[in-house]
């Protein structure tokens, strides 16, 4: 129920403003709600392809082919990709990135969530994971916003590496 | 809700479980579907951060990479599955069950899943566990159902039994597929609660009256008492009026042997319903109308070669000859056709049915040779069907042709005194039978 209105969010919040965006931004957001649309009809579908038949019927088989279609591909992933390269499309702005990424961790509970028919009682152990993530999460778009070091090149990327270098560190801390 | 089984790494596949036995079985294991999709949301925002020299598109892959460092690595090699059906013997559309058991999987999620074969379809979902998870603690035993229901006749796979493993994070998946035992699936049996029944009837005890006085229960008639007949069955009254003993007289009960002939040789008509279709559901409702009035039948399937099975009597001999008209052609019998059969297969004074839509030149003949040997014949003819071909002139003129040509066919049969009645596979055979079945049928040599 939750991932229709989820993939929608994602992908307006990361074209808005839809005039904001470089070149390319159309084409990007095409692709992520087409995305968006296809993931959700798969998991309203479900995973029942008809069985081929020699005697189905052009309906049918249009029908068959549009399900194997659904399944084949990774319709989630499309979004995720079409939304960061819209809000990348956009100029900097960490605090949107951020709550970007949020919105897109929550899509991807709720299709796993929807496909596996589980309830959101089992992510309860994942809970303290998901909380230091998102402490990580924050220091990235705090390093973000604090002004650089210097006006060179090279400032942008030691922040880069600095923010990449902490998340590698968290997740090989992880007592798990 | 099932989770659809499309990761890309490669199934595990082990020979068929034993019934019973719990089989181990080797797991594949790979990243889940949701892994993958934090995978991409991790690379894709570390790629673009770095392109872009932008730190805050490293913000969406922290929590992704903090959950895939759950990956686990004590993870089972294999599991103990058992897989048993319910029924290994069923009638078309009725349901049978999958019991497994799985143990050895530790406090993984098991999710059971049938992939089903031609013909079969997977149970209602949460009527027995189809699509289920055995979450029932470690090593738990738990035996979940999985229905499946057999759509059409036919010995036949039920398909591959599709077990996934899940961790409790859901990032990785072990998976094996056991392929399932086969069932027989025989014909959905006609209505059919009559019987065609001979004027002469072989010398052997049954239930069928016959014409000649006998021991039976049914009355008879009356004659003159002669000097060693049961005083118990003297007719008093017929006695007073004529003035001497009468005795009542009974018919003797016999029993009736019926061969029924199924042609399997076309298969044309509606999908389901096919002329192959109604010749062994029409047959299985003889077989079994006969069987139980307790009559001797035999069977004999017709397809590019004859097997038969010797007229007999019971339950046993039902299922006989259910299995026969599985049978694959050429499993047994005589390979020299029908006209060659033994003795034994077509005994003298049968009543033969034959279920066919007599499209086949060499039953037809076979039929003709039948009849010329003095044996009774009744054919059920099942054609339902019109060859197709187009809307054209020609085309209307070559099936009013293929028509005559049928019609021919059906008259020199009856010209030697072959009745043939018609059914459609949709009403009871009572009613198509009814002519013969409301007196004795004359057996005429």
């Amino acid at each position: 129920m939750a991932a229709g209105p989820l993939a929608a969010a994602c992908v307006a919040w990361s074209a808005s403003p839809l005039a904001g965006g470089g070149s390319g931004t159309r084409p990007a957001l095409i692709v992520g709600i087409s995305c968006a649309a296809a993931a959700v009809a798969r998991l309203a579908a479900g995973d029942r392809v008809p069985e081929a038949d020699v005697f189905e019927k052009l309906m049918g088989r249009t029908r068959r082919l549009l399900l194997e279609a659904l399944q084949a591909g990774p319709w989630a992933g499309g979004l995720v990709i079409a939304a960061l390269a819209l809000e990348a499309l956009h100029h900097s702005r960490p605090w949107h990135t951020g709550l970007l990424a949020v919105a897109l961790i929550a899509f991807l509970f709720a299709v796993y969530l929807a496909e596996s028919g589980a309830r959101p009682a089992t992510l309860r152990p994942q809970l303290p994971v998901l909380a230091a993530g998102l402490g990580l999460l924050v220091l990235c778009c705090g390093a973000a916003l604090l002004p650089a070091a210097g006006t060179g090149a090279a400032s942008g990327w030691l922040r880069v590496f600095a923010a990449v270098a902490a998340v590698v560190a968290g997740a090989l801390a992880l007592p798990v | 809700m099932t989770t659809a089984m499309t990761t890309g790494h490669t199934e595990a596949r082990a020979a068929v479980v034993t019934p019973g036995q719990p089989h181990p079985v080797e797991l594949s294991w790979g990243p889940s579907r949701h892994a993958r999709r934090l995978v991409t949301l991790a690379l894709a925002g570390l790629a673009i951060a770095v392109l872009t020299r932008r730190a805050e598109f490293a913000a969406p892959a922290a929590p992704a990479l903090l959950l895939l460092a759950a990956w686990r690595q004590d993870r089972p090699r294999s599991i103990l599955v058992s897989a048993t059906l319910t029924a290994r013997r069923m009638i078309e559309g009725e349901y049978a069950a999958v019991r497994v058991t799985v143990s050895g999987y530790g406090d993984l999620a098991v999710e059971l899943r049938i992939d089903p074969a031609r013909a079969i379809t997977p149970g209602p979902a949460g009527a027995a566990g189809q699509g289920g998870r055995q979450d029932d603690g470690p090593d738990g035993d738990g035996r979940p159902d999985l229905p499946f229901l057999a759509n059409h006749w036919g010995r036949r796979q039920v398909g591959v039994l599709q077990i996934t493993l899940q961790d409790r994070w859901g990032i990785s998946e072990g998976r094996a597929a056991v392929p399932l035992p086969r069932i027989d699936c025989y014909p959905l049996p006609a209505h059919q609660r009559s019987r065609v029944v001979l004027s002469r009837l072989p010398s052997r005890l049954g239930e069928h009256a016959a014409r000649v006085p006998g021991d039976g229960s049914e009355f008879a008639g009356v004659r003159g008492f002669i000097p060693g007949d049961r005083q118990r069955r003297i007719n008093w009254p017929a006695t007073t009026r004529r003035g001497s003993l009468q005795l009542n007289t009974f018919a003797a009960e016999r029993v009736q042997n019926v061969v029924v002939l199924a042609d399997g040789t076309a298969d044309v008509g509606s999908p389901g319903a096919t002329t192959s279709d109604l010749v062994h559901r029409g047959a299985a409702a003889t077989v079994r109308a006969y069987l139980a009035a307790r009559d001797r039948v035999g069977f004999i399937a017709y397809r590019s070669q004859a097997s038969w099975i010797t007229p007999g009597t019971g339950q046993r001999q039902f299922h006989r000859i259910m299995d026969a008209m599985l049978a694959e052609p050429g499993n047994s019998g005589d390979r020299s056709g029908i006209s060659r059969l033994p003795r034994a297969a077509l005994p003298p004074g049968a009543l033969i049915i034959v279920f066919s839509p007599l499209l086949d030149g060499r039953l037809v003949e076979t039929l003709r040779d039948l009849r010329g040997r003095g044996f009774t014949l009744l054919i059920v003819d099942v054609l339902n069907a019109d060859p197709g071909g187009g809307q054209d002139r020609f085309a209307e003129l070559a099936r009013r042709i293929w028509r005559m040509e049928q019609d021919a066919i059906r008259f020199s049969l009856r010209e030697l005194g072959i009745p043939i009645v018609h059914w459609d596979g949709e009403q009871s055979l009572d009613e198509p039978l009814a002519p013969y079945t409301r007196r004795v049928m004359v057996s005429h040599r």
